[in-house]
């Protein structure tokens, strides 16, 4: 286990600067996440630090020890596709040994091991099958156990879940998370899902055209995004120039639900007359379009109010909670 | 030096460092000799374009260039009309026995096409079976000798090359796309001609084009047939083997014309595919047509006998091995005594033809493998140089190739000819496009990241290579060294310039007896190779099922 430290990180393909003087120090045992459009280069950070990738400049570390000179397979990382990269040949069992195998382990040893790491994840009666007959969901965990008997320095996640299924992305991010903290690896962690990546992270490292655009807690990148970017790429936000609101600076950012009905909102909060343009009930939210006076629509999330009596075109009086406010600009 | 190469590209580099050594070596110096010899004098002393003078001011060398494009233009454009109602057919229409024709059309593409062409002679030539048999009831033909039945033979053997990609590429257009058309108004009839047709035709040229390079280079065919009428592969032969200075001149320019005229048709070829590429992803592959039983049936019996009529003549073959000759002349008694020579006191040929398609097979492999690797994985202008040369083998007609070995290895620190290795070599060169298209599209189809994990598992690149990658290709090495197997088995032109003593094979026998009139012995020899190459397609297709049915 180590803390990795990124430094001036850069690496163009042609006239692209994939990752643009990235740094970045990851602690011991962080869960920590890249995150970002796709072509924001988060993926090739990552195989850099995997050494599937070359850095033009800059320099990778775990804890002091230089690795970004050195061949892939002595960087001692366990790593998890997106496709899950399960070898089709091989029995789930040789899958997980694989590494073992490479490592010359001891072969009682080797057996042990792979009947904890199945155990781990679930899998423990699995390991004579072949991977055709498994699920996405099962594959992904023969990765997850391949990639962690080998006891690696960090883990690295490359979209892990895109190949499976809404319900399934859910209950194994959880999972993920939970094994990473029992054991305590250090692990980086690459999605475009913003919703995953607050779920499972520590740390996010928002980021965009090879940049980071910011590093945070989700919850601190959330509420208080540093750039336009930030705020619209962390969930829906309303962009409005301050004039709207009747203040004072540029650009600023209001999240949905940062706005509320004025009868449902405390007194010291700032009102806005509008009327309904669009009206969406989603069950446990409803979102509402709110066109100003002055023409700027917002986009609103409620809760569901059972008694409340909403419709199109209806006169409304919203307010805001100033403290919620992001300046942008 | 190694130290700014990045480690993942050391591997790739390495390979394509190697197969560009082992090619340069068999493949560009050679060609380079026999490009040099066209522009030496005959003591091989001064630089000159009188070769070419020479061999281009004779009215005989003029005619053999028009003879062999003529031949070969006629050749393609027969084949294609044949080749393409023959391919929607099998795609669309309600065929009785798609599968059984499928099967038997793609049998001329691995049995030796002069076997057909010698078939003819014996069934129809002058004193052919037929001949005489239509003789002795007063009835006369033309004769099949000369450009019209070497055109037949080429049409019967090549026609594959078109029919096999043109059915898969009907079959890979999108139904929407069909459906579309009739939905904007168009009769179905224009619809294939507007919206099919030009979808289809990338994969047409392409078949077409290969016939055409095959009918260039084909040497013994025209060998069989051509009689008196000078053919381009057949002249360099003769030159080379008639010329009595030290420097092969007039072969060479023979040679590098060949060369250049196959360059040439690649080079139209890539530039015209190149604006006509369609993505043709078919999501549901079209149907078959419904149609009245008076269609199906002219359209099986269309299919049927094109396909029979092409096995015909190695089905004669076959069977006039086990007939009695004397000498040219044929008698009706069933007879082993063809075969007893060949597998008894004269086995030699029969054990050599095995050691070497199965040394060439093993060569190529080797070769073609992690050349295939590399051109499917890298991205960069060594991988694509790489590409072009390997692919260079099959714009070279194996009688050129051999003549650049025969210049370049006759002595020196090399001095490979008389021997049996420089065979096994021409043969590897020749086969090397082949193993490395096939073992491309394999790598092709496996996913980088199987390679990503086993690196980042602690296995290092040629490790990976070996465990990961090579298992996961190995169903199609075994396919595509059965094939090189079967091929060089019956290989000629090449064979036939650098045997040399005891090192004949199969197809010199026949060859030879061809010349002195042998006709038992060269039927014999046919009917094993016509065994040679299809037991083993027949096995590895059993070897396939079997395997995936586990």
């Amino acid at each position: 286990m180590a803390a990795i430290v990124i430094a001036g990180a850069s690496r163009s393909f042609g006239p692209v600067r994939a990752v643009d003087r990235v740094d970045l120090t990851v602690g011991d045992g962080e869960f920590f996440t890249l995150l970002g459009p796709s072509g924001c280069g988060k993926t090739t950070l990552l195989r850099m630090i995997a050494g599937f990738c070359e850095l033009d400049s800059g320099e990778i570390r775990f804890g002091e020890k230089r690795i970004d000179r050195l061949p892939a397979h002595v960087r001692d990382i366990g790593m998890v596709f997106q496709n899950y990269a399960v070898f089709p040949n091989l029995s789930v069992a040789d899958n997980v040994a694989y590494g073992l195998r490479a490592r010359k382990t001891p072969a009682g040893e080797i057996a042990k091991r792979v009947d904890e790491a199945l155990a781990l994840v679930r899998l423990a009666e699995y390991g004579k099958r072949k991977p055709h007959q498994l699920s996405g969901g099962q594959l992904q965990r023969v990765a997850i156990a391949r990639a962690l008997v080998i006891r690696p320095q960090v883990l690295l996640f490359d979209e892990p879940l895109s190949n499976l299924d809404a319900r399934l992305r859910v209950s194994m991010r959880a999972e993920i998370r939970e094994l990473q903290k029992s054991l305590g690896i250090t692990a980086i962690y690459v999605t475009h899902d913003q919703e995953e990546a607050m779920s499972v992270s520590d740390r996010i490292a928002l980021m965009n055209a090879g940049r980071l655009e910011q590093v945070g807690a989700p919850a601190d990148i959330y509420r208080h995004p540093a750039s336009r970017f930030a705020a619209e790429f962390m969930g829906t936000t309303n962009l409005v120039e301050a004039r709207a609101l009747g203040r004072e600076g540029g650009l600023l950012s209001l999240r949905p639900e940062a706005l509320r009905l004025s009868e449902e909102a405390p007194d010291a909060w700032p009102r806005l007359a509008g009327s309904i343009v669009d009206l969406e009930m989603l069950g446990p939210i409803t979102r509402l379009g709110v066109r100003l006076n002055d023409g700027t629509i917002l986009n609103v999330a409620t809760l569901d109010v059972p008694e409340r009596r909403l419709r199109q075109a209806d006169k409304v009086t919203l307010a805001y909670d100033p403290a919620r406010l992001t300046v942008l600009r | 030096m190694m130290l700014s190469i990045p480690h993942q590209q050391r591997l790739p580099i390495a390979i394509a460092a190697l197969g560009l050594l082992f090619l340069a070596l068999f493949l560009l110096y050679p060609l380079f000799n026999v490009f040099g010899a066209s522009f030496l004098d005959s003591e091989g002393g001064a630089l000159t374009l009188g070769n070419y003078a020479k061999m281009l001011g004779r009215p005989f060398y003029r005619q053999a260039i028009v003879n062999t494009l003529g031949i070969g233009i006629a050749a393609t454009l027969i084949t294609t009309l044949i080749s393409i109602p023959f391919a929607f057919a099998l795609a669309r229409l309600p065929v009785v026995g798609r599968a059984a024709i499928l099967a038997l059309a793609s049998l001329p593409l691995i049995l030796p096409s002069f076997v057909s062409a010698y078939a003819l002679v014996l069934l129809f030539g002058r004193s052919g079976v037929i001949t005489q048999w239509l003789q002795s009831m007063g009835v006369g033909f033309g004769s099949i000798y000369g450009a019209g039945g070497i055109i037949v033979v080429y049409v019967l053997t090549l026609y594959p090359y078109v029919l096999l990609p043109t059915v898969a590429a009907f079959k890979a257009v999108d139904v929407s796309m069909e459906e579309a058309a009739q939905n904007l108004g168009s009769s179905p009839f224009r619809t294939v001609r507007t919206v099919i047709l030009p979808i289809v035709m990338p994969a047409i040229l392409a078949g077409a084009l290969l016939v055409f390079i095959e009918t260039l280079e084909n040497f013994g065919v025209p060998f069989v047939l051509a009689e008196d009428m000078p053919i381009f592969a057949v002249e360099a032969f003769k030159l080379f083997i008639g010329e009595t200075s030290p420097n092969p001149s007039s072969a060479g320019v023979l040679g590098v014309l060949l060369i250049l005229t196959t360059a040439a048709v690649l080079v139209v070829q890539r530039h015209f595919l190149a604006s006509r590429r369609f993505a043709t992803n078919a999501r549901r592959t079209p149907p078959v047509l419904n149609v009245g039983w008076g269609v199906q049936a002219a359209s099986s019996l269309y299919c049927w006998a094109i396909v029979i009529l092409a096995l015909v003549p190695f089905f004669a073959i076959v069977v006039l091995s086990f007939m009695e000759f004397r000498g040219p002349v044929l008698h009706g008694h069933f007879s082993l005594d063809n075969f007893s020579p060949l597998l008894g006191r004269a086995s030699r040929p029969f054990f050599n033809t095995l050691i070497f398609a199965t040394a060439a097979a093993a060569c190529a492999t080797l070769v073609g493998v992690p050349v295939g690797y590399v051109v499917a994985r890298q991205r960069n202008g060594m991988a694509t140089l790489l590409d072009v040369v390997a692919t260079l083998p099959f714009a070279v007609a194996g009688t050129v190739l051999a003549i650049g070995f025969i210049v370049s290895f006759n002595s020196g620190p090399l001095m490979l000819t008389g021997g049996p290795l420089i065979l096994v070599l021409a043969y590897t060169v020749r086969k090397v496009p082949f193993t490395v298209r096939s073992a491309s599209a394999i790598v092709h189809q496996i996913d980088g990241s199987l390679e990503e994990a086993s690196i980042s598992l602690g296995r290092p690149p040629l490790q990976t290579f070996l465990r990961i990658v090579v298992p996961l290709m190995l169903g199609g090495i075994l396919s595509g060294a059965v094939l090189t197997w079967v091929t060089v088995a019956s290989e000629l032109s090449a064979t036939i310039v650098l045997y040399s003593g005891p090192w004949s094979t199969l197809t010199v026998v026949m060859f030879q007896s061809l010349e002195s009139g042998g006709a038992g012995v060269a039927t014999a020899a046919a009917s094993i190779l016509i065994l040679v190459s299809i037991v083993p397609i027949a096995l590895l297709y059993r070897l396939v099922r079997r395997y995936e049915l586990d």
